[in-house]
């Protein structure tokens, strides 16, 4: 980012999170998304993309971490997410088995990563709540530390 | 469909939670529309498993993603409703549509309305959850987030200072129960790798290691906290008084009634560990000196909402000790306390918030005359007094006299004497805001107090019409949902069987499919002449004592207190408007009980740091009672 109106604290620090915060996005999302293959999950990788909130205020404070991730863009993605849950996990019903019941499930090669039914959905909305619910909450807290500076 | 019913009965709520969220401040028409579609569903979805569970017998279990138990091991999360399940869901359901209903009118002019149905909703649905569960950690996640939405809620009007105080206390008391349930949780899933209740019930089946006493102990610590048993109920009032009273309702109605539920499930079902005495007694004498200090405490308070809470934590403790006496009538009479006192608190705290709505204040120092402007609200407020009061034919008369009969029968006679006393009390404090929120004077500034709309009237109505029907149809309300559920309590063989198959159960019971037969016999409660009798010697003993004691109403003196409203009375203009404040009616009393009020009075000291000492100093008795006396 080379935008002169921002002002940087710590020229190591923005470099930092520069560099960090690409991986942390990557990483998160690869978890999130093979959450049916590998450990991790919705709940892991969500809260390793929320990082990236926190690398952005280190590097760049908090007026531009708030214009970044809109606080409240991020509440109504939380509830979107959890409705998403939801309707993936009402479709077991749908499909005559219980709530929560992977559907779909003998879709494609085992080991893939669209492999695994309604599973996958499930977990990439968890991982979308989470990574909203957490960021916002960072960005809660980071408004009443910026609060508490003036 | 009728499989999928517990779970639509909780999703239905969640469901609303979240798209209320996505909903902007400003739209209330869709709003409200969708609040009173979730909870309305979620409703009826409960009712329609009357007819499977209640009248046909059976209990649904529902296993989530389909993750049946394989080799006797339950891995899955399991549903499963049995008729308490049931009897709890059925007036938390309906109490979270009247309350829902009541708010629409009742807090349009607050700010936040967004947030506080979102709240509103996680809470109902969090309760409904908590209730219908067959899972030993989804009871402690559903009771953290009926925690946490308390805690916002509680805070809601955080324009006032005491909310956002009283938020905090509830958020450190609450936590602290919170950490005991999780405790012992994780205690118990150490100890037998398995979280499904009907399994551990078989696991834990007169089986008293020092792990799984430790677990009780720490689970009955907090299922106490939850429940605002006395010595960690200093939260309660505060909280109670501050939320709004739609909330306020809630509180007392169902998260209360959900702590209740948890204590039967616990102690009853996983632990069956009530047929020992030393349980019997712990819970009676903890009901019993519940229900007497929130009640005196009820008595010397002066704002409307704050001596309700008091009540609120007196009644409960009628519920415990009911529940505590284990025989077929005792669990009766708690079970139909518990549904009664959902009813008349519920309709108690809507009356307070109807006087809120209309004047904007319920300390009764200020009120007075509504009556005279808010007749049906006045009317309503007496229907819950004489019901909370229990007297006939108003639904608190049958509950409590099933709680006295039973008690009196276990041997018990000295908690007899005492709920009989709590009960006079109970009629003393309400006569008092009677007096001075709905009759006697009407103060100049309420000269233009209007009856509250009719949205909120309906919710009342129809509180105060089931506190009648209770009262007059005790028998078939009993028939049809109290025994059942006392039925279920009794027999928790049943909930193992159904859940975990026949083969699994019958390791552990030797009796199975033969239910004891519920001993109901109400004896002597259709007999009030029986009743009006020992009033009558009550009061002839009393007279006596008064008299052979040197009562003399011409000898009255007061001389060591310094107060105009002592002072002998002649006339004069001054005195022609002369209100009787709230706190003053029972002065008497007061005085004479000065010591006791003032050692309550530096208990309830309003520090978090000593409430948070007393819970874990009960936590510490219960753990040193229960490891002495459970074998």
């Amino acid at each position: 980012m080379s935008n002169k109106n921002i002002k940087v604290k710590d020229y190591i620090i923005k470099s930092a999170a520069d560099f960090f915060t690409p991986i942390g996005l990557v990483l998160g999302l690869y978890i999130i998304l093979h959450g049916h293959l590998s450990p991790g999950g919705g709940f892991q990788g969500g809260v390793i993309v929320a990082s990236a909130v926190v690398l952005i205020y280190l590097g760049y404070g908090f007026e531009v971490s708030t214009k970044t991730f809109k606080p409240n863009v991020l509440k109504k993605s939380e509830a979107i997410g959890a409705l998403m849950y939801t309707f993936f996990a009402l479709l077991g019903i749908f499909y005559a088995a219980n709530f929560c019941r992977n559907v779909f499930f003998n879709v494609g090669n085992p080991g893939d990563l669209f492999s695994s039914g309604t599973i996958f959905l499930m977990n990439a909305a968890v991982g979308y709540k989470v990574l909203t619910g957490v960021g916002f909450l960072i960005l809660l807290m980071f408004g009443l530390l910026a609060n508490k500076e003036e | 469909m009728t499989q999928h019913l517990p779970i639509l009965s909780i999703i239905t709520l969640f469901i609303g939670a979240f798209i209320v969220a996505l909903i902007k401040e400003k739209n209330e028409i869709l709003r409200n529309t969708i609040v009173l579609i979730a909870t309305f569903l979620s409703f009826i979805f409960t009712v329609m498993m009357y007819k499977p569970i209640i009248s046909e017998g059976n209990i649904l279990t529902y296993w989530m993603g389909n993750w049946e138990p394989i080799k006797d091991w339950a891995i899955g999360i399991g549903l499963e409703v049995d008729q308490l399940s049931l009897f709890f869901g059925l007036f938390i359901s309906l109490s979270i549509v009247l309350s829902a209903l009541y708010s629409f009118r009742y807090i349009e002019r607050e700010t936040g309305k967004d947030k506080y149905y979102v709240l509103f909703l996680m809470m109902s649905a969090s309760v409904m959850g908590f209730i219908f569960t067959g899972d030993l950690f989804n009871m402690y996640v559903m009771i953290e987030i009926m925690t946490f939405a308390s805690v916002a809620l509680t805070a809601f009007r955080n324009d006032r200072p005491e909310a956002v105080e009283a938020g905090f206390k509830y958020i450190a008391i609450g936590s602290i129960g919170s950490s005991l349930i999780l405790l012992a949780t994780v205690i118990i899933y150490a100890q037998f790798h398995t979280l499904n209740l009907a399994q551990l019930a078989g696991e834990l089946y007169n089986n008293y290691t020092v792990t799984t006493i430790f677990a009780l102990a720490l689970m009955i610590a907090g299922y106490a906290v939850k429940v605002f048993a006395v010595p960690t109920h200093f939260v309660a009032p505060d909280a109670y008084m501050v939320a709004p009273s739609s909330i306020s309702m809630l509180f007392s109605g169902i998260v209360n009634k959900a702590a209740v539920y948890g204590i039967l499930r616990i102690i009853y079902v996983v632990y069956q560990s009530m047929n020992l005495p030393s349980m019997q007694f712990l819970l009676i004498f903890w009901g019993t000196v519940t229900m007497f200090i929130g009640v005196t405490m009820a008595l010397a308070q002066h704002d409307f909402k704050r001596l309700l809470a008091f009540h609120s934590i007196s009644q409960i403790g009628y519920v415990i000790t009911g529940i505590g006496l284990t025989t077929a009538l005792g669990i009766t009479g708690g079970l139909y306390h518990a549904l009664n006192h959902t009813l008349f608190k519920g309709l108690l705290f809507l009356c307070a918030g109807a006087v809120f709505y209309a004047t904007g204040t319920t300390d009764l120092d200020k009120l007075g005359g509504l009556a005279k402007r808010m007749p049906q609200t006045a009317l309503i407020f007496l229907i819950g007094a004489f019901s909370i009061s229990g007297i006939p034919p108003f639904n608190g008369f049958v509950s409590k006299w099933i709680i006295y009969q039973a008690s009196y029968e276990a041997g018990y006679a000295p908690v007899t004497i005492i709920a009989l006393i709590v009960s006079v009390m109970t009629l003393a404090s309400f006569i008092k805001v009677a007096q001075s929120a709905f009759f006697g004077q009407l103060p100049k500034e309420f000269k233009n107090v209007e009856e509250v709309p009719l949205s909120m009237r309906i919710p009342m109505w129809i509180m105060a019409i089931l506190c009648i029907l209770g009262g007059i149809i005790p028998s078939t309300v009993t028939k049809y949902l109290i025994t059942p559920a006392a039925d279920a309590v009794m027999n928790s063989a049943k909930y193992v069987e159904v859940m975990m198959g026949r083969e699994f159960a019958s390791k552990f019971y030797n009796n199975l499919g033969n239910a004891p037969i519920i001993d109901y016999k109400l004896a002597g409660y259709w007999q009030p002449i029986a009743w009006l009798i020992l009033f009558g010697i009550l009061l002839l003993a009393f007279t006596l004592v008064a008299v052979l004691g040197g009562f003399n109403p011409k000898k009255f003196s007061y001389a060591d207190v310094e107060d105009a409203k002592y002072d002998v009375f002649y006339s004069g203009e001054s005195a022609e408007f002369s209100h009787v404040g709230g706190s003053d009616l029972f002065w008497g009393l007061k005085y004479q009980f000065r010591h006791y009020f003032d050692f309550m009075h530096k208990i309830h000291s309003g520090l978090v740091n000593d409430y948070a000492l007393s819970v874990v100093l009960t936590a510490a008795v219960i753990l040193l009672y229960v490891f002495t006396f459970v074998r």
